[in-house]
């Protein structure tokens, strides 16, 4: 670890608690080592001499989820993210942290989008023929062969939109396990006359390397440096929040990106038209890599009224689901904690059906859990929000057409 | 595990004890981040139950024991700066009565004062004190500091608020000073004004019986620059006798609007303006037909940048540069101190002279805010503590300044407490027979002053 920089860093931190109010962990925990402030004293403290190298340091530094809700919170705006990604993967790379083989595994292949995607081709039949039992695979009907750049091809050539063009991020786990949504997001795109690149050998954002602390988040962001900055496109797009962020931090400042759903919102969408007898019911849960990690006021009004439906955000859809990337793998009694507090209301929720919708495929992994381990009792829909604009989707029968 | 662990541990079979170094070093500072007092061990009762059994053994420990809130304090309150064990109530997070048909409730003393706020609100109830530390402060942080607030011009702070305090003692004895009722039927001994604002040396705080408020059918908002501060002063004081009577009188100085301009939230104040903000509330006819009253009040006074509104957007959007100041100061210099002498409205000029020329000629910037209405001022002084000499220069200006301000008839502290970053002060206030007096107080309570020496008093020490 640099040992100048970070400490310049720390010492923004003014101490002031703000932060506290809004971490999961202290609200969970109420021990403030397991806080942003506490978390920030303790690196500190050691980057300056003054605490040894201490296993409890490493305890509280695992503990943290990645939200990033502390950083909205900081009226001093210190950079909590860059700090803790720093930090972890200095403890990964000095053995003070052990991410699992599982982890180590899927942050070799991630790197390999082909090996990947092949590797995760019987997942994807298992979710297809809706025999995914792991609380976390949402169902859905992934197509098994076809690439979303292949499926973008073959869409632009039938319909041959005329709109602003567009460069998507197809993601490592998105489209090697949740391909479906990529597809929906191909198609709301193409049917709303924008025009849909896939640019070649684009690759991992880097989210996964970030969240573990595991690999090389530099090279991947050089490779999609390479694949995405020189594309001629009104806008570089990802539907996955937590994917959007780190792109966006690879590519900047020369490229901006944007969430899908953001440069819908100002497209205007197309509109779904619904029975009048349609009882479904959405609550959106905000990604905390949308609204604290790209800083993004929200998913836009006019995108949710498209979906035709009737929705309202859902309770606290600013607080983390607790989700956090790989947390949930981490460590998964605390982000079924997390989860708990956030999912209480689907049990009483009005609609039928009762439709969860996000914009993040970790996000709707955790969400799918809180059935599966018995924090909601009641059935319930997980679905991205742009697959609720999708000509295609309807529910009862996984995800929409593939 | 070291002697005090096993012992702590024995104290407190369901909550948590801390001892490792990596486990005390965040419980070191308050709000004043840059002063560091590691403790020997830090407790979390897991309930309010477990704290009153962790005090009857506690006695015992011989240590120092400090209570910690949230840890916002800025004058060095929940620190243990004579180390021994921090108590830690993070845990005491119910709310188990709100009777809005009798205008009270009751409320554990980690609950923080924006959970509270959110909890009232649909029964149409509220509590009034309003720290800006308000989204993460606890009101037993709040009760022990008497804290105030922009709106306690006219609402009042903390202790018009508390109508109970259920304290526990260090021989274990859990009293209720006050309740519901005040000091009648089964709430025997009506001390609670002992209690509020004793920062912990007196007893540790279970629960609150706490007074609540319809909440104001309506609120308008004002925002006012003026060239300079006489005619700054002349609003304010044109608003304080105006039987408009204003909620809140907030003033941000010329340095406090530059620095908001210079920043990112920017709102196109005019360049070396005085800001005012008001704010007046109540039912909607009554309110609504004093604005054009107060805004040609603020006019007179020599604005002519009057704005106002009445809905919640816009009114977020005048406060802006107010709200934004605090945060501000962390964006600009790593560390910071705040003042929170209490003048007479008559001396704000000459004390104002006095902070801006020492802290040029030493090189420090400054900051002040005002809680206008009360006389309440807030100079911050921003340094940085890694500066050898930076910290002693504005140690210094702050002394000078404290000794203006009691020459000019004004007191040490409006609402942060003493802690032990005022305590040397003190004296300056107070005579030796009152400083006996007021010692007097924690000895009564615990006599060898284990519950969080070294504060308010400086030679207020454990075990001498
Ligand atoms: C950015 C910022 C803005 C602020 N704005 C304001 C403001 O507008 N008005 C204002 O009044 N203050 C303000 N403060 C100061 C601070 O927030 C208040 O003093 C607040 O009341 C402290 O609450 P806390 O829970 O953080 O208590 P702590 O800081 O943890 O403790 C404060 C004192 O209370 C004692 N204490 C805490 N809990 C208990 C208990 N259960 N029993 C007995 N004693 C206890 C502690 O020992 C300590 O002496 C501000 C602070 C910050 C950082
Ligand atoms: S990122 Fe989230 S969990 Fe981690 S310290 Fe910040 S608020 Fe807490
Ligand atoms: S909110 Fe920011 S400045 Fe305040 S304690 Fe947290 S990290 Fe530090």
């Amino acid at each position: 670890m640099d040992p100048e920089a970070p400490s310049s860093h720390f010492s923004n931190c003014t101490h002031c608690g703000f932060c506290l109010a809004v971490c999961p962990t202290y609200k969970l925990t109420g021990d403030e080592n397991n806080s942003p402030r506490g978390r920030l004293r303790l690196w500190s403290e050691e980057a300056a001499g003054r605490l040894p190298r201490d296993k409890w340091t490493d305890f509280y530094t695992e503990e943290c989820v990645g939200c990033l809700a502390c950083e909205t919170a900081c009226p001093a705006t210190v950079p909590y993210g860059q700090i803790f990604e720093r930090i972890r993967h200095d403890h990964v790379t000095t053995g003070r942290s052990h991410p699992g083989p599982v982890l180590r595994l899927a942050a070799a292949l991630v790197t390999a989008p082909f090996w990947f995607n092949l590797a995760l081709l019987p997942a994807r039949l298992l979710r297809r023929c809706g025999l995914a039992w792991p609380p976390l695979l949402f169902p859905g009907r992934p197509p098994l062969l076809q690439s979303s750049a292949a499926y973008a091809a073959e869409l632009m050539r039938l319909r041959n939109p005329t709109g602003p063009r567009v460069a998507l991020l197809t993601g490592c786990l998105m489209e090697a396990m949740f391909r479906e949504i990529n597809f929906a997001t191909i198609r709301v795109l193409i049917e709303n006359n924008v025009r849909v690149v896939i640019p070649e050998h684009q690759g991992c954002c880097g989210a996964f390397q970030e969240h573990t602390g595991l690999g090389d988040a530099a090279a991947l962001g050089a490779r999609n440096r390479k694949a995405f900055g020189s594309v001629e496109v009104d806008a570089i797009v990802c539907n996955s929040s937590g994917c959007g962020y780190a792109l966006g931090k690879s590519l900047a400042p020369d490229r901006p990106v944007r969430d899908v759903l953001a440069f819908l919102g100002d497209l205007g969408p197309v509109r779904r038209q619904r029975e009048p007898t349609d009882a479904t019911r959405v609550y959106v849960d905000l990604p905390c890599h949308l609204v604290h990690g790209q800083k993004s006021p929200g998913i836009p009004a006019a995108v949710l009224d498209a979906t035709g439906y009737r929705w309202e955000l859902a309770p606290n859809a600013r607080d983390c689901c607790g989700s956090g990337g790989v947390y949930n793998l981490q460590k998964p009694e605390n982000a079924r904690a997390i989860l708990a507090g956030k999912a209480a209301f689907l049990n009483e929720a009005e609609g039928a059906p009762v439709v969860l919708a996000t914009s993040n495929h970790v996000c709707m992994m955790q969400w799918n859990s809180a059935g599966k381990s018995g924090l909601v009792k009641r059935p319930y829909e997980v679905r991205h929000v742009i697959q609720l604009l999708d000509p295609g989707e309807c529910f009862g029968r996984g995800s929409g057409p593939a | 595990m070291n002697d005090l662990d096993v012992r702590l541990r024995a104290l407190l079979p369901r909550g948590r004890v801390l001892t490792s170094p990596a486990q005390l070093a965040a419980y070191g500072a308050d709000g004043l981040g840059y002063k560091n007092y590691r403790p020997d061990a830090v407790v979390l009762p897991a309930d309010a139950a477990e704290l009153a059994a962790f005090m009857r053994g506690a006695k015992r420990l011989a240590v120092p024991l400090v209570m910690r809130g949230a840890g916002t304090s800025l004058s060095g309150g929940p620190v243990a700066a004579q180390g021994g064990v921090i108590v830690h109530t993070s845990a005491l997070k119910a709310v188990p009565v709100i009777n809005a048909h009798g205008f009270w409730c009751e409320v554990e003393s980690g609950v923080t004062l924006n959970d509270l706020d959110a909890i009232l609100k649909p029964h149409g109830v509220f509590y009034p004190p309003d720290p800006s530390s308000g989204p993460v402060c606890t009101l037993g942080g709040n009760v022990a500091s008497n804290a105030g607030g922009a709106h306690c011009f006219r609402y009042g702070v903390t202790s018009n608020y508390v109508l109970g305090v259920e304290a526990v003692l260090l021989d274990g004895s859990v009293h209720r000073f006050g309740g519901p009722a005040g000091g009648r039927g089964p709430w025997r001994e009506d001390w609670k004004r002992f209690m509020i604002g004793s920062e912990g040396t007196l007893a540790a705080f279970t629960r609150f019986w706490l007074r609540l408020l319809p909440l104001p059918e309506k609120v308008w908002t004002f925002r006012a620059t003026y060239p300079d501060l006489t005619t700054t002063e002349a609003a304010i004081h044109a608003l304080v006798a105006d039987p408009s009577y204003p909620a809140a009188i907030e003033m941000l100085d010329p340095r406090g609007v530059a620095m908001v301009e210079s920043s990112q939230m920017a709102c196109g104040l005019p360049e070396g303006s005085f800001l005012l903000l008001v704010e007046i509330d109540g039912p909607a006819p009554l309110v609504d037909g004093r604005v054009p009253h107060v805004a040609e009040l603020l006019r007179r006074a020599g604005s002519t940048d009057v704005t106002f509104s009445e809905e919640a957007l816009i009114r977020q959007k005048l406060w802006k540069a107010r709200k934004a100041a605090g945060g501000l100061l962390g964006q600009l210099s790593p560390s910071y101190v705040v003042q929170d002498a209490v003048i007479p409205k008559r001396a704000l000029a000459e004390v104002l002279r006095l902070v801006y020329d020492e802290a040029d000629a030493a090189g420090i910037r400054v900051v002040n805010v005002f809680h206008a209405g009360d006389g309440n001022l807030h100079p911050n002084f921003l340094f940085d503590s890694r500066v050898p000499g930076e910290l002693e220069k504005v140690e210094r200006i702050s002394k000078h300044l404290m000794e203006r301000v009691i020459a000019v008839g004004g007191t040490l502290s409006g609402e942060h407490g003493i802690g032990n970053d005022k305590s040397g002060y003190m004296p300056l206030v107070f005579g030796p027979d009152s400083m006996r007096l007021q010692l007097a107080v924690p000895a009564a309570f615990n006599p060898t002053h284990q519950m969080n020496p070294l504060k308010v008093f400086d030679d207020r020490r454990f075990g001498s």
